[in-house]
């Protein structure tokens, strides 16, 4: 035994230990902040950072996530946190927590100081908007169209000169391209007709024929040469026939397209009456922009905003995800080749096992839960990542999240469902819009949301239920018209009021729905009150536009009557000349095999005859 | 060329060392497991933590590791082929799924072609290699040794400034 050796040993050990106690936590809690921080794009710091080599317990006392695209406000916040890392995966660079315990999570909190983190210049993820940003964006226009809408204070007589100065009149543009577009095509198709080489080829055929005297033929072999050759120029005519028979089908198949083409100006005309009825505020009267300019504000804006969650959920999701694997091809040398003898170390990158969360929403909820299975690869777990979570405040008002990603089919599925019920409506609004513009007096709401994302099918249900109701009139003082009037009458016997908006792209595009139960009641009240100035208004728009954008449409109705007849014409007789040549071909190679035939009967008889002379028969 | 001197003479110095020829030729061996072997191994560690604690000669470790390490990139394909070829036979399946199965076993690395091939190799090669160490080192210490002091080459080597300051610097370090 080598004494020396030992103590060696024992320092090096003694050291690494020390090493550990004093200089760990600093140092993983760096290493940690600056990986996070490239993953989140912005500042992660963590305060109190403490780990234990020997227990692999980990733990801190508050985790600020800066939002990337605010850094002045924290995506999330923890406060007290603890767990424990598995060991053995650690050994394969795998990290395994089997229980988080969370404290004091809460959303969106501001911080102190700017977030912002320099990014390494190789680590600058790429920007992919994804569905949740298109779907909010879409949502977005929409509550943004709907806040135009003004009810009470549609006038027929609008200025439409300074209204049109105002509008952005695309469909002359859009018409202007439209011609242009047309006139180049009719133009190839003119040089096509009338510089092709059908008619030469045809020509020159005709000649070759013509100069065959078929009657001068006495020689067999000499007509059967020329009908070889005949047959030769046959061939060719079949195939310009062919060549003629799908030129008449694509030129036909482009005429229609380009009249076909006309079809999108009443379209593009009826845009822009639709624009300038929009900056004139002109509604729409009907259910359904009843119902969205209600409530479509207050339910798609909520919608959006849990849509943002999701979004950073989806996103977050998807920065935890590793790099694919690579399949290796070749083996560098040293490196040689696992053999995996089962699937016991075939842990994701990265799986928290279950985390079990409490905190206090903005409105003072105290909300409590689990979050299970979050990890960097579900086909290695086997298992979707859920959401339960839950909690009310002193007044009863609760919270309740429930959410699904699971991305162990074949198309990635998220489905969420969140309840918010019970919040007060006292001296709130039940809607930000002009129709009502009374608050309540009493009443308790109910926002709930589902959502359901299949691939890149997305549906979703957002329903608010406001009940037991009453508006007070009062503080509004008397009504200033006749709407107004109407309008206290119908929604003073409404107890409840509930509202649905719909938002999904199950069928197609994106359709955003918004109805209500009171829906019925204004549609009836305006129809006898503004529904008439509204119609007159839209026709003065309507006459006025088409006023401005028709003599544009007249000149690209004239350019594709006129090419068009005249393109016809031209292709007309372009086949019919064609057609003529290609008749004399045929009448040409029936006059030779019938001549064929004749000198080969001759030939025949002279053959028979000399046979019988010889046996004398 | 100074490092090649440098290890001439620490090679010279070993042979001619007090240790004895079982501690050369462990040294030796362990040195040759270590150089054959992917470096960061578990098995590498231990042998580490055996060559300081048993009475091997550290020199003949190191230089042996030296040697053996060049060996190893020649013979890393071979290394592969065999390890694969174990790793792969029927018969030996169970017993590496086994080891494969206890975290232990599996944090040595044997379930890859390189580690395993390499290993085994290594130890197959301690079998001649150390016996074979063990006869040099007695035959040199009785026949050679002596005829090696009086070749001209080693006297001009002495005579040379870098064995002086050499020699000062072992005689520093002890």
């Amino acid at each position: 035994m080598r004494v020396k050796g030992v103590i060696f040993l024992l320092i090096m050990a003694g050291l690494g230990f020390a090493a550990t106690y004093f200089i760990t936590d600093e140092f993983i809690e760096e290493k940690i902040e600056y990986q996070a921080s490239v993953i989140n794009e912005a500042k992660v710091e963590i305060d109190g950072f403490e780990f234990d080599l020997f227990s692999l317990k980990v733990g801190w006392d508050r985790l600020q996530v800066t939002n990337p695209k605010n850094t002045m406000i924290n995506t999330f916040e923890t406060g007290e946190t603890e767990f424990n890392v598995d060991f053995w995966p650690l050994l394969w660079n795998k990290v395994i927590v089997e229980n988080v315990q969370m404290t004091g999570f809460e959303l969106e909190t501001e911080r102190e100081t700017d977030g912002y983190f320099e990014m390494p210049v190789n680590e600058e993820g790429e920007e992919d908007p994804g569905i949740f940003a298109e779907v909010t964006k879409q949502v977005g226009g929409e509550i943004s169209k709907n806040a135009n809408m003004k009810f009470t204070a549609v006038k027929d007589n609008i200025n439409v000169d300074s209204l049109m100065a105002m509008v952005d009149l695309q469909s002359i543009d859009k018409m202007d391209s439209l011609k242009n577009g047309l006139s180049s095509n009719y133009s190839k198709w003119e040089n096509t007709i009338n510089n092709n080489t059908i008619v030469n080829d045809v020509d020159k055929m005709r000649a070759t024929l013509q100069a065959l005297n078929v009657n001068e033929m006495k020689d067999p072999k000499k007509a059967i040469e020329a009908l070889k050759n005949v047959q030769g120029m046959v061939k060719k005519a079949d195939s310009l026939k062919k060549s003629v028979v799908d030129l008449k089908k694509n030129f036909v198949a482009d005429l229609n397209t380009s009249k076909n083409s006309l079809e999108s100006i009443p379209n593009w005309i009826r845009e822009d009456i639709d624009r300038a009825a929009g900056i004139a505020k002109l509604p729409e009267i009907n259910a359904q922009s009843i119902g969205t300019a209600l409530f479509g504000s207050n339910l798609l804006g909520d919608f959006n905003t849990y849509m943002g969650y999701l979004g950073t959920a989806r996103e977050y999701g998807a920065r935890l995800k590793g790099p694919e694997e690579e399949q290796e091809e070749e083996i560098e040398r040293f490196e040689g080749k696992n053999y995996e003898f089962s699937d016991k170390y075939d842990w994701p990158g990265f799986w928290v096992k279950k985390i079990e969360l409490s905190g206090v929403t903005k409105n003072d909820i105290d909300l409590r839960g689990l979050v299970t299975d979050v990890s960097s690869d579900q086909n290695k777990t086997g298992k979707p990542l859920l959401i339960e979570m839950g909690g009310a405040d002193a007044n009863n008002t609760s919270l309740n999240i429930n959410a699904e990603i699971n991305y162990l089919e074949e198309k990635p599925r998220e489905s969420v469902k969140v309840t918010y019920a019970g919040f007060p409506l006292k001296n709130s609004r039940i809607s930000p819009s002009e129709l009502i513009p009374y608050e309540l007096s009493s009443g308790k709401g109910e926002l709930s949301l589902g959502v359901n994302v299949i691939g890149k099918r997305f549906d979703s249900e957002i329903k608010y239920l406001a009940s037991d109701v009453s508006f007070d009139f009062n503080s509004a003082g008397k009504p200033k018209n006749q709407i107004e009037s109407l309008i206290r009458t119908a929604i003073s016997s409404a107890d409840d009021i509930n509202a649905t908006a719909l938002v999904d792209n199950t069928t197609g595009p994106l359709r955003v729905r918004v109805r209500s139960n009171i829906d019925d009641m204004f549609l009836n009240t305006l129809k006898s009150t503004i529904s008439r100035e509204v119609e007159n208004a839209k026709r003065r728009i309507r006459n006025e536009v088409e006023s401005r954008v028709n003599a544009k449409k007249r000149e690209v109705e004239q350019l594709v009557r006129e090419k068009e007849a005249q393109l016809r014409a031209e292709y007309e007789k372009f086949e019919q000349k064609v057609n003529d040549q290609l008749k004399i071909v045929e009448e040409k190679k029936q006059e030779l095999e019938k001549k064929k035939k004749e000198l080969e009967d001759s030939l025949k008889n002279k053959a028979v005859d000399t046979i019988r002379d010889k046996i004398g028969f | 060329m100074l490092i090649l001197i440098k290890y001439i003479a620490k090679l010279l110095k070993a042979l001619s060392s007090e240790d004895s020829p079982w501690q050369i030729a462990g040294g030796f061996v362990l040195g040759m497991i270590i150089g054959l072997t992917p470096i960061f191994s578990l098995h590498n560690m231990i042998i580490v933590i055996l060559i300081l604690i048993i009475k091997v000669n550290i020199g003949m470790a190191i230089l042996s590791f030296l040697i053996f390490s060049g060996i190893a990139y020649i013979a890393d394909p071979a290394f592969h082929n065999f390890g694969t070829w174990m790793l792969t036979n029927p018969d030996l399946q169970s017993m590496w799924t086994g080891m494969y199965d206890k975290e232990w076993w599996a944090m040595t690395r044997f379930y890859n072609t390189v580690v395993i091939g390499s290993f085994v190799l290594s130890v197959l090669l301690c079998i001649p290699m150390f016996p074979a160490v063990l006869v040099f080192v007695n035959k040199y210490r009785t026949h050679i040794h002596a005829k090696v002091q009086k070749w001209k080459i080693v006297k001009a080597f002495k005579g040379t400034k870098i064995y002086s300051i050499y020699q000062t610097y072992t005689r520093v370090r002890g």
